[in-house]
């Protein structure tokens, strides 16, 4: 239990809490709430050998691949969708042999986050048997269920290490709303032994409640404010994904290792002594003003993605 | 171009997007998932014409019943959400699916066999994949519990490379399977599972339908104006079963053309396609 009075910190003394080589479950999904200001941060923090857990991801996972930061990848997904297709870094990674292969399915991920969160050692389920699951991962076991006799599969309990998440407000208590689908965040809250979130904008408790409380305060280890802390995914609704932003991501990773440190990671990472740096780097205010217009019309909407 | 009267075709990715609308039955809670704008498409236009009653479970968000402002480049946006009825979560959804209620799920692969198994995990051996893929989501599990499978993809035709041979997507057998069909690669028959759902019913290409016989495999029961069953062969790594009952699909009419066009401004459907495929069009009623 996470209980003292104020966990607001720095984004640096935040990631300060992944160790290397630790089980991280990254919150969000494809293109929506993404916490890479704090992924990008522990980047140039030089967090190494994580093993990541997820259900669908895209430039987060690819993003700590390109930075050689992961050592086992056991998401459901990690792609850029229709978008852009596959995730090149991440791809590069685990035909390399660099990323062991781990990949999970959703609702396996669910039930396995679910025993951790009560406690049990495993969840039984009936999926996965005879699929090729069942080889990436030799420690899921059957059994004949000792009421129905039917074949079960059982998945064993998964307590992250550290849960990443961005939100959209918090308290200083570490009250944290998320507004929009909370994907399977509340489930790693739940689960993880500790809790760190980046957050737009952090507000009194008062003001908090209007909202309503998304995961309480004792799950919660830390919290950073960081304005456009998701960006390039969305964070609505102060912001829509950075379509512009993430091709030039893509192009750059599509060309291979050395262009991606080149032309993006030098640049976006490195070269960024912190968030504020980052965000002139990618066009500052016009930018960001720009992402903001899809609340105008349905036509300025269309306009981010044309 | 969007009023009804003035459409005269439609193009390969609106009767695909018809076709997948066909096999979604009125009543049922269906689930698109993501990177999958032909099903999104399909779901809603199912939805608008012959199943108001529809329970639509947006893939990404888990929105129930949502009126997207437009199809979104990428799935967990807002835009698609817009006036959802109702939310549920990640856990819910995969729960119901569990329990029984979901009544028809869509999957694809970039390898399909001739009993509805799936690859989109990776090429080659499992231990040391020659080309990793994005992974299933939660295919594989939706694949056992869901009780009707709609698989589709729009890259059945494989062109030959260098050497005269094909990539098939249709394959004699998948390198991994990702998510279950009708037998295992071992030649277990699906009913020796615990699984409540029925599987695969159908397969939508850019080539045609496939249906699944009393056996669980595969059989072409509708070719394209533009197609016929020895193209759908050649293009096809195991053995076709044709239906004696093959016929030319149907085509949308021009209201349920301009309803994916209303929907779709940006077409982002089209990128599901190759581009000679999106330049495929079907004269409607009888129009040239």
């Amino acid at each position: 239990m996470h209980i003292q009075d104020d966990k607001r910190c720095s984004l640096s003394e935040l990631v300060a809490h992944i160790r290397n080589g630790d089980c991280v479950a990254i919150g969000g999904g494809l293109s929506w709430r993404e916490p890479i200001a704090a992924l990008r941060e522990s980047i140039r923090q030089g967090v190494n050998a994580l093993k990541l857990v997820g259900s669908a991801h895209g430039i987060d996972v690819d993003l700590l691949c390109g930075a050689g930061c992961v050592a086992v990848s056991a998401q459901s997904y990690v792609g850029f969708e229709q978008d852009f297709g596959m995730a090149p870094n991440y791809r590069r990674a685990c035909e390399a042999g660099s990323v062991t292969i781990k990949d999970s399915c959703c609702y396996t991920l669910v039930q396995q986050l679910r025993a951790a969160s009560q406690g049990l050692p495993f969840m039984p389920m009936r999926s996965v048997q005879g699929s090729d699951f069942m080889k990436l991962h030799p420690e899921f076991k059957t059994m004949l269920c000792p009421f129905t006799g039917d074949k079960l599969v059982l998945v064993p309990a998964l307590q992250p290490d550290v849960a990443i998440l961005h939100v959209q407000y918090a308290d200083p208590h570490g009250n944290l709303h998320i507004d929009g689908p909370p994907v399977a965040d509340i489930l790693f809250a739940k689960a993880s032994a500790k809790v760190i979130a980046t957050v737009e904008k952090i507000i009194s408790h008062e003001e908090l409640v209007q909202f309503g409380v998304t995961i309480p305060y004792f799950y919660v280890t830390a919290i950073a404010e960081v304005p456009y802390g998701a960006h390039p995914t969305a964070c609505y609704p102060f912001y829509a994904y950075d379509r512009e932003h993430t091709a030039r991501y893509y192009q750059a990773a599509k060309q291979g290792a050395n262009s991606f440190a080149d032309q993006y990671l030098k640049p976006f990472v490195y070269e960024c002594w912190d968030h504020v740096d980052y965000l002139a780097a990618i066009g500052g205010a016009e930018q960001l003003s720009r992402l903001a217009q899809w609340q105008n019309s349905t036509e300025d909407w269309l306009k981010l993605y044309e | 171009m969007n009023n009804p009267a003035s459409i005269t075709h439609c193009t390969l990715g609106e009767l695909m997007i018809y076709q997948i609308a066909r096999s979604i039955e009125d009543g049922i809670l269906a689930f698109h998932g993501f990177g999958s704008p032909l099903v999104q498409l399909a779901l809603h236009l199912a939805k608008h014409s012959h199943a108001p009653r529809l329970i639509l479970v947006a893939g990404a968000t888990y929105g129930v019943n949502p009126k997207p402002a437009f199809l979104t480049p990428t799935t967990n946006d807002f835009a698609m959400n817009r006036a959802a009825e109702c939310q549920l979560s990640i856990e819910e959804l995969f729960d119901l699916a569990a329990s029984g209620h979901l009544g028809r799920m869509f999957l694809s692969g970039l390898q399909i066999d001739c009993w509805g198994n799936m690859n989109v995990t990776g090429l080659g051996q499992y231990d040391r994949f020659s080309l990793k893929l994005p992974g299933g989501g939660g295919g594989c599990n939706l694949s056992a519990d869901a009780s009707h499978i709609t698989i589709w993809t729009a890259a059945h035709r494989t062109p030959l490379d260098g050497q005269g041979r094909r990539r098939y997507r249709l394959v004699k057998q998948c390198d991994f399977t990702t998510s279950v069909g009708h037998r295992t690669t071992d030649g277990m028959p699906r009913s020796t599972m615990p699984y409540r759902g029925k599987g695969p019913d159908c397969i939508v290409t850019d080539l045609g339908v496939f249906g699944f016989n009393a056996d669980g495999h595969a059989e072409l029961q509708q070719v394209y104006p533009d197609t016929f069953a020895e193209l759908v062969a050649e293009h096809t790594e195991f053995d076709v079963p044709v239906s004696a009952n093959l016929v030319t699909a149907t085509l949308p009419d021009t209201e349920i053309v301009e309803f994916i066009r209303r929907l779709d401004p940006l077409k982002i459907h089209e990128r599901e396609l190759s581009q000679a495929d999106r330049r495929r069009y079907f004269a409607l009623n009888g129009s040239h």
